[in-house]
C-alpha cells in the first residue's frame, strides 16, 4: 500500500508541473467537492445548497463527496492528497484549526489556499428540558454550588466543545463533558435528558417552540431576528462571540489563475438571494469574505484556536 | 498429534488477542475520558482471548473422543488454484484502478476474469467476451458518472 | 385523522406526486437488488435531485427509494445469495436455499408480499403510534442503549448453527474490527502499528460487501464441476424454474397462515427502527432469530424454509415505518438513510419534531400516503420486473462475477469517494472467505460490526456521565435488556446442548 501512495504522490507532483497550461481552459470537467461529514449533516447541508449556485457560474457541474471519518480528518488527508488542479475543493470549518493542535492529524489549514469564506452559524447555549434553569443565571448559581456534575454533550476537541469550555473559562464555572459526535446525537441525548447542556444553532428552534429545549444564551454580537427572546453572552456579561465559520480551500499548489476564476464564481454565487435563503433556514448568515481576506483571517482564527485550546489544556504538549 | 482446523483458528484468533491485549496497555490516557481508549478494545480481546481458547479446548475434546483413524469424508474437487487467481486478478484491478483510471482499468478487468473463469476457444467467443467487457464499463460510466453524479476513480497515468 | 389521510392519499395520487414517488420506488428496488448499492448510497443519489422538487415530492421520492430498496435486496438475496443490502441479510439464510432448491417464484414472492404486510403493518403503526412509541425510545440513555446492544448480539450468537463457541467468536472478531483505527471519542490510533492506512479504520459498508460479495463469488468459483448459477438448476429442472409463476393466493395464504410470526416480526423490525442508530440490517438478524427461537423445528432454519423469508422481510420494510416514526416525531434520524431524508427535510426548511405533525399535517399525512403507496408500487414493479430480475440469475457464472465485483468496487468506492474503502473490501474479501472456509457463520461477526462503534461510544458515554457501574444493572430498562441478554444465552447454550445430543456432527459450511 504503501508503494501505491508513493506512485500516486509522485504522479500528482508530475501532473502539478504540467498544470499552467490547462489553467487557461479550467474547467473542463466536473468538479468535486470534499464535505469531510455525513450527508445529511450540518456542514452537508450549508454546502449542499451552495454546490449548485457554484455550478451556474463556474459552468461545469460541483459534486459533493462526503469523506466522513475520524473527527473530519479523513476528508481533510483526502483533499491535500488530491492533485492541486481546481478540480477538488474541501469543504472546512474551524474544525482544522482545532483538530490540528489536539494532535488528532497532522493537516493543517496552511496545506490548503483559501478560496472564501461562506457562512457563520452562531452557537447557542441549549438547556434540556428536564433541568430547572430557566435562565443563564440560574444555570450559573446552580453550576458553581455543583463544580464538576452538570453535564455537556460535546464533539471532544472541536467546536462543539470548544463554545461551553469558553463559557465555563468566563463565567468561573467547571462543567463535565460527556462525548456526543454531531449534532444529531446531542439533541437526542438532551432531549431525553441524558446530559443537560450542549452547544447547538438556530436549527433546533422548532423543539424550543413546542418546549423540548430551552435556548439560554446565543454567542452573537446581537439578538438573532429569529429568537428575539434569546440573550446574547455579551448582555449576560461574557465577552464570547462564536459561530461555526465554513468556507472552501483548496490544495496548496492550485495554479493563481484556476483559483482566481473559483474566487470569482464563489462571490458571485454567494451573493445569490437564494443562498441566504437557504442559509436562513439553517440558523446561519451569509459571511462571504473572498480568497485575498480569507486567507489573513484563517491565519487569525488558527492563532486563537491554538490560544484557546493551549488555554483549555486540549492542545498536545 | 496434529492440530484441527477449529484449533489452528482458535490459537490464531487466541495469538492476536493477546498481542493486542499488550498493546492496549501502551495507549496514551485523555485528559477528559475517565477510561482511555484503551478500555472497552480490552473488554472485546479480552472475550476474543477466551472464547478462542475455549474454541482449541472444544475442538481437542471433540477429537479425543472420535477415532482419530476415521476418514474424512470424501470432498468434491474444489478449484482453490482458481480462487487464488481470481483474487489475484481483483488485487490487480485495484491497484490499476487509480492509474488507468476507471474505464480502461474496468474493461481490463472484466475480460481478464471472464477469461480465466471460462476461457473462450473461437473468435466469436472472444468478440462476445470483449463486448461486454466494453459495455460494462461504458454502461456503469454513463450511469454512474453522467446521471447519477458519482465521480469514479480518474486515471493519474491516463486523465481518463 | 383518517380524513386527513384520505386526503394525503389523494394528494399523492397526483401525477406530479405519483411520478417522483414511482421513479423513488423504481430507482429503490433497483438499487436494493443491486449487491454493493446500498439504500444509504441510493438515498445519496436521489438527494440533489429533490432539491428542485417541492419538499412532498422530494420526501415521496425518497420514501419510495426507502421501501423499494428495503424489499428490492431480497431478488438479490433469494437469487443469487448475496444481500442486496443489509437489510436482506437474512433473507439469503433460507430464500437462497429454497430459490437453488427450485422454487425461486415462491421464494422471491414469499419475501414480496411479506414485505407489503410488513410494512402496512408498520404503516399502521407509523400512522396510530408515533408519539407514545418515540416517547419510549427517548428514554434511553447510554446505558439503556448498551444493554441493548448486549441483547443484540447475545441473541445473534446463538444464530450459529455449527457451534455457539464459534459465533461468540464471530460476533469478537467483528467487535475487534471497529476498533481498530481511530477511537470514536478522542480520536487516538489504535492497533495501527503506524500505517496510515489502518488509522482510518476499517468501515463499516466495505466490510460487509467484501464479506458477503466475495465469501458468496470465491465460493461459487471453488466448484466447477457443481452447477454454479441457479440457472444451471433451472436448466436441470425446467419445468420448476422458467417463470416466477407461482399461486399468489397460496404465498399470500402461507403468509397470513402465521400471523403470529408474521406479526412479531413485525413488532421487532417496528421497534429496532424506532431506536435510533440500529437500523434495518440488525432488525432482519433479530427477526430471524426470533422465528427460529420460537419455531417448532428450528434446526430446519437455513434450508430454505417460508418463515425465515417471511420473517426477515416483513421486519425490514416495518423497520421503515418504525424510522420514519423516529424522524418525523423528534427529528433525529434512526440510521444513514433516515439521516438523509431529515436534511433533504431541513434543506427545504421544514423542521422535523413533535410540532411537525401537528403543524405540516398535510405534509405529515402525505408522506404516510407516500409510504403507503410506495408498497403497493413496489409489488407491481416486482410484479411486471420479475421475469426481468430472473435474468439476473441466467447470466453465467463467468461474466456474473465480473460485473458484480465491479458494482462492489462502485459500491465501496462512491460511499466516501476514497480507493482506501476499496482495498478495504479486497482484504475483507479474502478474510470472510478464509472464515467461511474455517466454519465461521457471518451473522454475528455483521452484528458486531454494525454495533461494534455503538457499543462502546454508548459504554464510555455511560461512564463519562456518573461514574457509577451498577447502573447498567439498577436502572430498570438496562437491567431488564442485560437479565433477557444472559437468558438469550442461556437458551442458546442450552438448545445447542441439546441439538448436539441429538445429531451426529455435520460438516456443512455455515453460509
Amino acid at each position: 500500500m504503501r508503494t501505491v501512495l508513493r506512485i500516486l504522490a509522485a504522479t500528482a507532483a508530475l501532473a502539478a508541473m504540467a498544470m499552467p497550461a490547462a489553467a487557461q481552459n479550467y474547467p473542463e470537467r466536473p468538479i468535486k467537492m470534499i464535505v469531510p461529514w455525513a450527508a445529511g449533516g450540518d456542514t452537508d447541508n450549508i454546502f449542499r445548497p451552495f454546490a449548485p449556485l457554484l455550478q451556474k457560474h463556474i459552468g461545469q457541474p460541483i459534486v459533493i463527496a462526503n469523506v466522513t471519518g475520524a473527527s473530519g480528518t479523513v476528508g481533510a488527508r483526502e483533499a491535500k492528497g488530491s492533485p492541486p488542479d481546481g478540480y477538488t475543493l474541501y469543504a472546512v470549518h474551524d474544525y482544522i484549526h482545532l483538530v490540528h493542535y489536539a494532535g488528532v492529524t497532522d493537516v493543517k489549514y496552511s496545506d490548503f489556499e483559501p478560496i472564501c469564506l461562506l457562512s457563520a452559524t452562531p452557537s447557542v447555549l441549549t438547556a434540556s428540558p428536564k433541568t430547572p434553569w430557566k435562565t443563564w443565571a440560574e444555570l450559573a448559581e446552580d453550576a458553581k454550588k455543583r463544580p464538576g456534575q452538570i453535564t455537556v454533550g460535546a464533539t471532544l476537541g472541536s467546536t462543539s466543545h470548544i463554545f461551553p469550555a469558553l463559557i465555563e473559562k468566563a463565567a468561573g464555572v467547571k462543567f463535565k463533558y460527556v462525548s456526543y459526535e454531531g449534532l444529531a446525537p446531542r439533541m437526542n441525548a438532551i432531549l431525553g435528558g441524558h446530559v443537560d447542556l450542549t452547544d447547538s444553532n438556530l436549527t433546533q428552534k422548532g423543539k424550543v417552540d413546542a418546549g423540548q429545549l430551552k435556548f439560554l444564551a446565543i454567542a452573537a454580537e446581537k439578538r438573532d431576528p429569529e429568537a428575539p427572546d434569546v440573550p446574547t453572552l455579551k448582555e449576560l456579561g461574557m465577552d464570547i462571540v462564536y459561530a461555526v465559520l465554513r468556507g472552501l480551500l483548496v490544495p496548496k499548489g492550485t495554479p493563481a489563475a484556476v483559483r482566481a476564476k473559483l474566487d470569482e464564481a464563489c462571490g458571485k454565487a454567494a451573493k445569490e438571494a437564494e443562498f441566504a435563503d437557504a442559509m436562513k433556514k439553517q440558523g446561519t448568515r451569509v459571511s462571504y469574505l473572498n480568497a485575498a481576506e480569507y486567507g489573513p483571517f484563517l491565519d487569525k482564527l488558527d492563532r486563537e484556536s491554538k490560544v484557546i485550546m493551549t488555554e483549555l489544556g486540549l492542545a498536545k504538549q | 498429534m496434529r492440530l484441527g482446523r477449529d484449533s489452528l483458528a482458535g490459537l490464531i484468533f487466541f495469538a492476536v488477542s493477546l498481542i493486542l491485549l499488550v498493546q492496549s496497555f501502551g495507549l496514551p490516557q485523555l485528559p477528559l475520558v475517565p477510561v482511555g481508549p484503551g478500555f472497552y478494545p480490552r473488554i472485546v480481546l479480552i472475550f476474543m482471548a477466551v472464547t478462542s481458547a475455549a474454541l482449541v479446548v472444544q475442538d481437542l475434546l471433540a477429537r479425543r473422543a472420535e477415532p482419530a483413524d476415521v476418514p474424512a469424508p470424501a470432498q468434491p474437487q474444489r478449484a482453490y488454484g482458481l480462487v487464488a487467481l481470481s483474487f489475484v486478478i481483483v488485487a490487480l484491478y485495484l491497484v490499476l484502478l487509480p492509474l488507468l483510471g476507471y474505464r480502461i482499468a474496468t474493461v481490463l478487468f472484466v475480460a481478464a476474469l471472464q477469461a480465466t473463469l471460462e476461457r473462450p476457444t473461437t473468435w466469436q467467443q472472444w468478440a462476445i467476451l470483449a463486448a461486454i467487457a466494453i459495455a460494462t464499463s461504458a454502461v456503469t460510466y454513463l450511469v454512474f458518472e453522467r446521471y447519477l453524479t458519482v465521480l469514479l476513480p480518474r486515471g493519474s497515468w491516463t486523465d481518463w | 385523522m383518517f380524513e386527513l389521510l384520505g386526503h394525503g392519499l389523494l394528494t399523492v395520487l397526483q401525477w406530479n406526486y405519483l411520478v417522483p414517488l414511482f421513479a423513488g420506488t423504481l430507482i429503490g428496488v433497483v438499487g436494493g437488488a443491486l449487491p454493493g448499492v446500498t439504500i444509504t448510497m441510493t438515498i445519496i443519489v436521489i438527494l440533489p435531485f429533490t432539491y428542485g422538487l417541492d419538499p412532498l415530492q422530494g420526501l415521496a421520492a425518497m420514501t419510495g427509494v426507502y421501501v423499494g430498496g428495503s424489499a428490492g435486496g431480497l431478488v438479490t438475496a433469494c437469487l443469487l445469495g448475496i444481500p442486496g443490502t443489509p437489510s436482506a441479510i437474512a433473507t439469503t439464510f433460507d430464500g437462497f436455499p429454497m430459490a437453488r432448491g427450485g422454487a425461486p417464484g415462491r421464494a422471491i414472492w414469499l419475501g414480496v408480499w411479506s414485505s407489503f404486510f410488513g410494512g402496512l403493518i408498520g404503516g399502521l403503526f407509523l400512522i396510530l403510534v408515533t408519539g407514545p412509541l418515540a416517547a419510549i425510545a427517548l428514554q434511553f440513555g447510554p446505558w439503556e442503549y448498551f444493554s441493548l446492544f448486549v441483547l443484540a448480539m447475545a441473541m445473534v450468537a446463538g444464530l450459529a448453527e455449527s457451534s455457539f463457541i464459534k459465533g461468540l467468536l464471530s460476533t469478537a472478531i467483528g467487535l475487534l474490527i471497529t476498533v481498530i483505527g481511530t477511537d470514536p471519542i478522542g480520536s487516538v490510533p489504535r492497533f495501527t502499528f503506524g500505517s496510515e492506512f489502518i488509522s482510518g479504520g476499517f468501515p463499516f459498508l466495505p466490510v460487509l460487501i467484501g464479506i458477503f460479495a466475495f465469501a458468496q463469488i470465491m465460493s461459487d468459483i471453488e466448484k466447477p464441476a457443481v452447477p454454479k448459477t441457479p440457472e444451471a438448476v433451472l436448466a436441470t429442472q425446467p419445468s420448476l424454474g422458467v417463470s416466477l409463476g407461482v399461486s399468489h393466493f397460496k404465498v399470500i395464504g402461507e403468509i397470513l397462515g402465521r400471523p403470529f410470526l408474521l406479526l412479531w416480526s413485525t413488532v421487532v423490525g417496528i421497534l429496532i427502527g424506532v431506536l435510533p442508530a440500529i437500523g434495518g440490517s440488525a432488525a432482519n438478524m433479530l427477526a430471524y432469530d426470533q422465528a427460529k427461537k420460537f419455531s417448532r423445528h428450528p434446526e430446519r432454519f437455513g434450508t430454505g424454509v417460508p418463515e425465515g423469508i417471511i420473517a426477515s422481510e416483513s421486519s425490514n420494510n416495518a423497520n421503515v415505518g418504525g424510522s420514519l416514526v423516529t424522524i418525523m416525531a423528534f427529528g433525529i434520524p434512526g440510521d444513514a438513510v433516515t439521516a438523509v431524508m431529515l436534511g433533504a427535510m431541513t434543506i427545504h426548511g421544514i423542521q422535523s419534531g413533535p410540532l411537525f405533525v401537528s403543524q405540516q399535517p398535510a405534509l405529515a399525512y402525505g408522506i404516510y400516503a407516500a409510504y403507503i403507496l410506495a408498497h403497493l408500487l413496489m409489488v407491481l414493479i416486482l410484479a411486471a420486473g420479475a421475469l426481468f430480475m430472473l435474468q439476473i440469475t441466467r447470466v453465467r457464472l463467468a461474466v456474473l462475477a465480473p460485473v458484480v465485483l465491479v458494482l462492489c468496487v462502485i459500491g465501496a468506492y462512491a460511499l466516501n469517494n476514497t480507493m482506501q474503502s476499496v482495498y478495504v473490501l479486497l482484504i475483507f474479501g479474502v478474510f470472510g472467505y478464509a472464515l467461511v472456509k474455517g466454519g465461521f457463520p457471518l451473522a454475528p461477526l455483521i452484528l458486531g460490526l454494525i454495533l461494534g462503534d455503538q457499543i462502546e461510544i454508548n459504554l464510555i458515554r455511560a461512564i463519562m456521565t456518573d461514574d457509577n457501574p451498577l447502573l447498567f444493572f439498577t436502572r430498570p430498562i438496562s437491567g431488564a435488556l442485560l437479565f433477557c441478554a444472559a437468558l438469550s444465552v442461556a437458551l442458546a447454550v442450552w438448545q445447542h446442548m441439546r441439538h448436539r445430543a441429538r445429531t451426529a456432527r455435520e460438516e456443512a459450511p455455515d453460509f
